[in-house]
């Protein structure tokens, strides 16, 4: 409750890290707020912390740079996750998209990180024309024009992405391992999160259109820790690939175990399986050979990739994963996007800042070229693929070092 | 001035009874929460504050199962998890089977729609809101129910494990069927209620009023059922189920109804939350939300209706606002005295732990809760506890069932009672006469108490019969034996002690009262009539003991004498209407005066025509009160007779006294 | 792999979860007998259990998998980490009798059992505040050895599991058969009044359970983190509630029943796993859990304990 308040308390110390400039200039701009909604307690709380450090890495770039004139960015963290709940919390993700639609200083948000907690805040923005850009839910419904009326009321899309949908990472994943790798059979497992679920049934179609013979489909329990029963019948079953749609809670026990029991078997994951935590948990060489997919293009050896991976270790002693680097560029599109409205001499108002965000191109991204279509969806939907391998001059946790660019996954 | 404004506004404050002030501050908050979301005009804090109110009824639900009936269920969301896809399932696009003219009916209910998304002529379920939830209730009631009927009869700690299991079923299944629940990725497309033909839709303040609503009506029905004798048999079986068994209570019966009144409460909430989100997903229903609504009810009071109102409040109030605002201060602090190690304190984090933390804390130190459900009684006045004992005794007659002229009473018959090798009774048999008063005596483990548990079917006989005004007692659980005019006392004394005098002999009506739960909530006609008659009679019985507990009806029981806490179980015993009356050694414990006392009334109980069956090791009570005494050693019977008679039997001697005092004894009679 | 072999592998599989399932199972087991309590405490002493063995073996300074020891200075890690495991867990075990449950005894109600879930969550939240909730990779210095056997494969830390599984057993069977302590145990599981008026220190035999039940979460711990080469603030859970519906299934109370329970748990768990698929077998388990309860509520070797009404 008073939940603004708070907010804003808890936000100061990000305020005022992010107002490097004199504290007299940060009074004389103008402070427009940006509300970032993840899941900063419970189960998620250490992937959250991540991710939102890709925005406050890019409002304290943006202040200091001073890239809108006469105005200063407030980031306001808003945690959707409650200790009743143990994780995220739909019902306080509503209250926190309330809480930025009823005070007008929110121009734009970032977040949430789970498709469930995008539901319940999605009508709520409509109403508000509040629009939020989120670096990781990607269930495919929240941008569905079959589900407009529930998700955007009002008309006017405000749920972005700068992650790809479980529409595209999971078939285009399947044509590269039909094309590429040559699987012929395939086994099928999800953690039964929304996002495994989703992307892991994707998978499934689109190998089974391309020919790939399926030899099963199973669902892990992320809290259970022996996936030894799953994994020997897979190796009866003898199938050339195994395809894990899902995060690296279950994708560590998962690379652990697959690794002692199907070593020769080529497995392949969605950028669920593109973190840290799975080089860290799993480690060599449980985790050499796996395919991870990002759904953005990969610039080889991209000068702007790698200055960011320097500047985040050196601001925050850690590695940026690939949702760092989602909410950093849904963070540069913001940026942008109020940039523009400035620039133009209109009123930095939300309703300006979300048909900006709707305009916006960002050409040299990290992602590579930034566009919206009428949904909210990126328009360049392409999927790099990823493949571990061992680096021994880099560090051993580093994805940017370990995980090797290996091509395209061709569009469904 | 702002003291003399005070002392004004509470003048007249002062004047009013205590009830009267509690139904003004009632008046007074209820006031203050209607108005609320017109002068605060702050949609998230509206929206907090309604997701406060979806735990508090919640936490209301589960302190009917934890609470009153003592039942642990740690799987409560599960039924949260049921109400609330049922409403989703039945509002949304998500199940949509082919259109046949079957469905027809229903369209014309309004329950659905034909609808077509091009291709064949789909149904669309279109359950209303206020429609679902009250049959939201009545189907997770139904699979309470259906869950509890096969666990409830395990000890409690078992049930505290399976109800931990289904807790962790329902989200499963619900992710792994995907094409009814659409899976991990949620429900779409839940309608928003509508009213008036004007839809909810994401505004919080119309949700904040059904909340409110909920809430109340919620407080509304579990004050009422606590009142009434739903509420004292849940609340008798929580503090002794033997005892409850043997006063009549189906604790079986009782305790699913405890299940499925808390599953309802949960059914019809799960329908406002996801109402509310306008989406579900599996996760939404976990263990943990399971365990945090326990503390919230510990936290509150277990029991305690308004206790876990509070309870649910607090910790809501604490996660959303206190810990975030603390953490803010001790930013502020860190920033102020330059110290970085406070600036990185994030006690947001720290919830859970410090919820264990209060668990914790609130059963070593307040196991009551902040409001606990037992109200302090006031104290005795001087007078009261000095006051000269008055004997009392039974002044109102047709409180003793009159016997039929040539009935049968109690006729024990070839009765066996066997644990595992053990032989605690062997073909005893006994009879007592309508009308009279029979006493068993017998050395320490003789199978006297086995003899009491056999009849009143709290062990079973492995062979013989029973009969009683001749019908089988044998088989018939203690409730029925009970309902049958068969009423006991326990040697060690079994009262429910955190309840009150009156309710505990109140309990002892149990058997004897019809209203259910819907006639308890509605407070009928009829259920008003009972009570009021049941409570006069129960006083009257009570007066029976004179000044001894008439004063003290209100007291909880643990704080009585051991005398007194002998005649409450007695009037309890009393309560039910017995034909007879088996009491366990009723005058242990008590001084030579008190036991004079109680043999007078006991005695004045058999001269209006009750049959009683006594237990008793005081030979000068026994010779007093009992036509025929029974003796029973090593679980057989060795002597039967006249008292006089049963005192000279060597064989009664040897067992009592061994043989050095009975040798002593026969010279004396020799002497004599 | 013909499907003898793949028979033959799932029974490995079973038998390796079994042999943990067991050793846990054992703790609740012997806590109920002896208390009447279910300790959910249990699900989480299991958790620190592994984290400390972790910490132990880093200390070392092993890291991951990568080395690699024979001979004697592989006995002495993992013998340091077994006995610091199970003594810091033992530790934390009798803390929690001897500072919170003991002003419960006699307490009727759920009282003591919510406490246990209050612990329970201190103790989850202590090791998520201080090592985090990310997948910690578990050294593991055993060599990889690993034998054939048709088509199934045995490795070495299986076959270790199972005899320190089976030698944990052994000894606390022979414990609480053979020693005086043990005897004593037994009496106070029968009638605590009665042991106690026979001269049974009925305080030092609950805080002995509550050491010895702990003591071998604590084993259980270390080899969990041998047998996944992984530890992380989650484990306690799923593992505990399955070790209990073990200790439920064997009989709870019963010693050998708990450990007959917990293989077939394990049995279960990999069987279904071949054939229903992973994503019902915890609808199974607890399904059979309440089956068993309805059907035979003594569990398979029986012996309920006393109903002290």
């Amino acid at each position: 409750m008073l939940s603004r308040r708070n907010a804003i308390q808890t936000a100061a110390i990000l305020a005022a890290a992010a107002a490097t400039g004199s504290r007299r200039a940060l009074a004389a701009d103008k402070v427009i707020k940006v509300g970032v909604n993840l899941s900063f307690t419970g189960a998620d709380a250490e992937n959250a912390a991540r991710i939102g450090n890709g925005a406050v890495i890019a409002f304290e770039e943006a202040n200091a740079a001073k890239a809108v004139p006469r105005y200063t960015f407030q980031l306001v963290k808003l945690d959707d996750a409650t200790a009743t709940a143990g994780q995220y919390d739909p019902a306080q993700a509503a209250t926190n998209a309330r809480t930025m639609v009823s005070d007008k200083a929110y121009v734009a948000a970032l977040g949430p990180q789970m498709s469930g907690a995008g539901k319940a805040m999605a009508p709520i923005l409509s109403q508000g024309n509040l629009a939020i850009i989120t670096p990781a839910s990607t269930n495919p419904d929240l941008t569905d024009p079959k589900f407009a009326q529930q998700y955007r009321p009002a008309g006017k899309a405000i749920y972005f992405r700068t992650v790809a949908t479980d529409a595209y990472q999971g078939p285009n994943m399947a044509n590269y391992m039909a094309d590429t790798l040559k699987v012929k059979s395939v086994f099928v497992l999800d953690d039964s999160g929304a996002y495994g679920v989703g992307i892991a049934d994707s998978f499934q179609a689109q190998a089974e259109k391309r020919g790939v013979k399926v030899l099963g489909r199973d669902r892990l329990d992320p809290k259970a820790a022996d996936y030894a029963p799953i994994l020997t019948k897979i190796k009866s079953l003898g199938p050339q690939g195994l395809y894990y749609g899902g995060v690296s809670q279950a994708g560590v026990k998962l690379a652990k175990q697959a690794y002692e029991i199907i070593p020769d078997v080529i497995k392949a994951g969605g950028d669920g399986m593109q973190t840290v935590d799975l080089l860290k948990g799993a480690g060599f060489p449980a985790v050499e050979g796996w395919y991870a997919t990002v759904a953005s293009p990969h610039v080889i050896e991209d000068p702007i990739a790698a200055k960011f991976s320097d500047r985040y270790f050196a601001r925050f002693k850690q590695h940026p994963d690939d949702y760092t680097i989602t909410c950093y560029t849904g963070a540069q599109v913001i940026i942008e996007a109020v940039k523009r409205v400035a620039a133009s001499g209109k009123p930095v108002t939300r309703d300006a800042v979300r048909d900006a965000i709707q305009g916006v191109k960002l050409p040299t991204s990290m992602l590579g070229p930034i566009e919206f279509d009428e949904y909210g969806d990126l328009r360049n939907k392409i999927i790099s693929v990823f493949q571990i391998r061992k680096n021994t001059e880099q560090p051993l946790d580093d994805p940017t070092a370990q995980y090797k660019y290996v091509g395209v996954a061709p569009v469904a | 001035m702002v003291s003399t404004a005070l002392a004004y506004v509470s003048r007249p404050l002062a004047g009013l009874t205590p009830e009267r002030r509690r139904a003004l501050g009632l008046l007074a908050l209820g006031l203050g929460l209607l108005v609320f979301p017109l002068v605060y005009d702050d949609d998230a804090t509206i929206d907090s504050i309604a997701n406060a109110m979806s735990y508090a009824t919640l936490a209301l639900g589960l302190n009917v199962v934890v609470g009153f009936a003592g039942l642990l269920d740690l799987g409560y969301a599960a039924f949260f998890a049921i109400g609330a896809y049922y409403y989703g399932i039945l509002s949304s696009f998500q199940v949509m089977p082919l259109w046949s003219e079957a469905w027809a009916p229903l369209a014309f209910l309004g329950l659905v729609e034909k609808m077509n998304q091009g291709g064949p002529d789909l149904v669309h379920f279109t359950l209303s809101f206020w429609l679902a939830l009250p049959t939201a209730a009545l189907v997770s009631a139904a699979f309470g129910v259906c869950f509890g009927a096969p666990t409830l009869r395990l000890r409690g700690d078992y049930l505290a494990i399976v109800t931990l299991g289904f807790g962790e079923i329902v989200p499963i299944v619900a992710r792994n069927m995907d094409g009814v629940t659409n899976g991990a990725a949620g429900l779409n497309g839940i309608q928003a209620p509508r009213l008036f033909g004007q839809s909810f839709g994401v505004d919080s303040v119309p949700y904040y009023y059904v909340g409110l609503g909920l809430v109340a009506l919620l407080i509304f029905v579990s004050v009422r059922l606590r009142d009434s004798r739903v509420g004292r048999a849940w609340m008798a079986i929580r503090e002794d189920e033997t005892a409850a068994n043997a006063m009549g209570v189906n604790p079986v019966r009782f305790k699913l109804l405890a299940f499925a009144i808390g599953a309802a409460f949960a059914g019809m909430t799960g329908v406002f939350f996801v109402a509310k989100l306008q989406t579900a997903t599996p996760e939404m229903f976990n263990f943990n939300v399971s365990s945090m609504l326990l503390v919230m009810v510990v936290l509150g009071g277990m029991g305690s209706v308004w206790g876990v109102v509070v309870g649910a409040v607090l910790l809501q109030l604490m996660q959303t606002w206190f810990l975030p605002q603390l953490t803010g201060w001790l930013h502020d602090l860190g920033e102020a005295v330059g110290s970085p190690a406070l600036l990185r304190i994030d006690l947001v984090q720290w919830t859970q732990l410090f919820f264990g933390l209060i668990l914790i804390g609130m059963m070593l130190y307040r196991r009551n809760g902040l409001i606990p459900a037992t109200r302090k009684t006031p104290p005795l006045t001087f007078a009261a506890q000095h006051a000269e004992v008055t004997r009392g005794g039974f002044l109102n007659l047709d409180r003793i069932p009159r016997w039929e002229p040539g009935e049968g009473a109690l006729d024990i018959r070839g009765v066996s009672v066997r644990f595992g090798g053990l032989v605690a009774l062997d073909d005893i048999d006994i009879s007592v006469p309508a009308g009279g008063v029979v006493a068993v005596i017998g050395p320490n483990g003789s199978g006297k108490s086995t003899l009491f548990n056999v009849i009143t079917g709290l062990v079973p006989a492995y062979s013989g019969s029973i009969t009683f005004r001749g019908q089988e007692l044998v088989g018939l659980p203690a409730h029925q034996v009970l309902a049958r005019g068969v009423a006991r006392t326990f040697q060690n004394i079994r009262l429910f002690p955190n309840l009150t005098v009156l309710e505990n002999v109140m309990v002892g009506r149990h058997a004897r009262l019809r209203s259910g739960a819907v006639a308890s909530v509605l407070h009928t006609p009829g259920n008003r009539a009972e009570e009021q008659a049941a409570q006069t009679s129960v006083l009257d019985l009570i007066a029976m003991f004179g000044n001894r507990l008439a004063p003290r009806v209100g007291q909880v029981v643990s704080g009585l004498s051991y005398a007194n806490r002998r005649r409450v179980e007695i009037a309890r015993a009393l309560a039910s209407r017995p034909h007879i009356l088996l009491l366990d050694e009723p005058t242990a414990g008590m001084n030579p005066a008190e036991t004079l006392e109680l043999a007078e009334q006991i005695k004045s109980l058999h001269e209006m025509g009750l049959t009683i069956l006594i237990i008793e090791h005081k030979l000068d009570v026994v010779t007093a009160l009992a036509d025929t005494v029974v003796v029973l050693d090593h679980g057989v019977k060795i002597a039967e007779g006249r008292p006089e008679e049963v005192r000279r039997n060597e064989q009664v001697l040897t067992a009592y006294l061994g043989r050095a005092a009975r040798a002593a004894v026969m010279e004396a009679d020799r002497v004599a | 792999m013909t499907s003898a072999d793949l028979l033959l592998q799932q029974v490995i599989n079973g038998l390796s979860l079994g042999a943990m399932y067991s050793l846990l199972a054992l703790g609740f087991t012997l806590v109920y007998g002896i208390a009447e309590l279910i300790n959910f405490a249990h699900f989480n002493v299991f958790m620190v259990g592994a984290m400390v063995a972790m910490l132990t073996l880093q200390s070392f300074g092993l890291v991951g998998q990568e080395t690699v020891l024979t001979g004697l200075p592989l006995i002495g890690t993992l013998g340091a980490a077994f006995a610091v495991a199970m003594l810091v867990c033992g530790g934390i075990g009798v803390g929690i009798e001897r500072l919170l449950l003991r002003p419960l005894r006699g307490v009727a109600g759920p009282a003591p059992m919510i406490t246990t879930i209050g612990v329970s969550y201190v103790l989850f939240n202590v090791v998520l505040l201080a090592l985090g909730s990310d997948a910690k990779n578990f050294p593991n210095p055993l060599p990889p050895i690993a034998w054939r056997i048709g088509g199934a494969v045995l490795r070495l830390r299986e076959v270790l599991i199972w005899i320190i599984a089976l030698a944990l057993m052994v000894g606390l069977t022979y414990f609480v058969q053979r020693t005086r302590m043990g005897k004593a145990m037994r009496a106070t599981a029968q009638d605590p009044e009665a042991a106690r008026m026979m001269g049974v220190e009925v305080d030092r035999v609950v805080m002995t359970t509550f050491f010895l039940s702990s003591a071998l979460a604590g084993a259980c711990g270390m080899i969990f983190g041998l047998y996944y080469n992984l530890a992380k603030v989650d484990i306690g859970f799923a593992a505990g509630l399955r070790a209990f519906t073990a200790a439920v299934l064997g009989g709870i109370g019963n010693v050998p029943g708990a450990m007959l329970g917990g293989v077939v748990i394990g049995l279960i768990e990999a069987v279904s796993g071949q054939t229903v698929g992973t994503a019902w077998a915890d609808v199974i388990i607890f399904g059979l859990l309440v089956l068993v309860l309805i059907v035979r509520p003594a569990g398979l070797m029986g012996r309920l304990a006393p109903n002290k009404s």
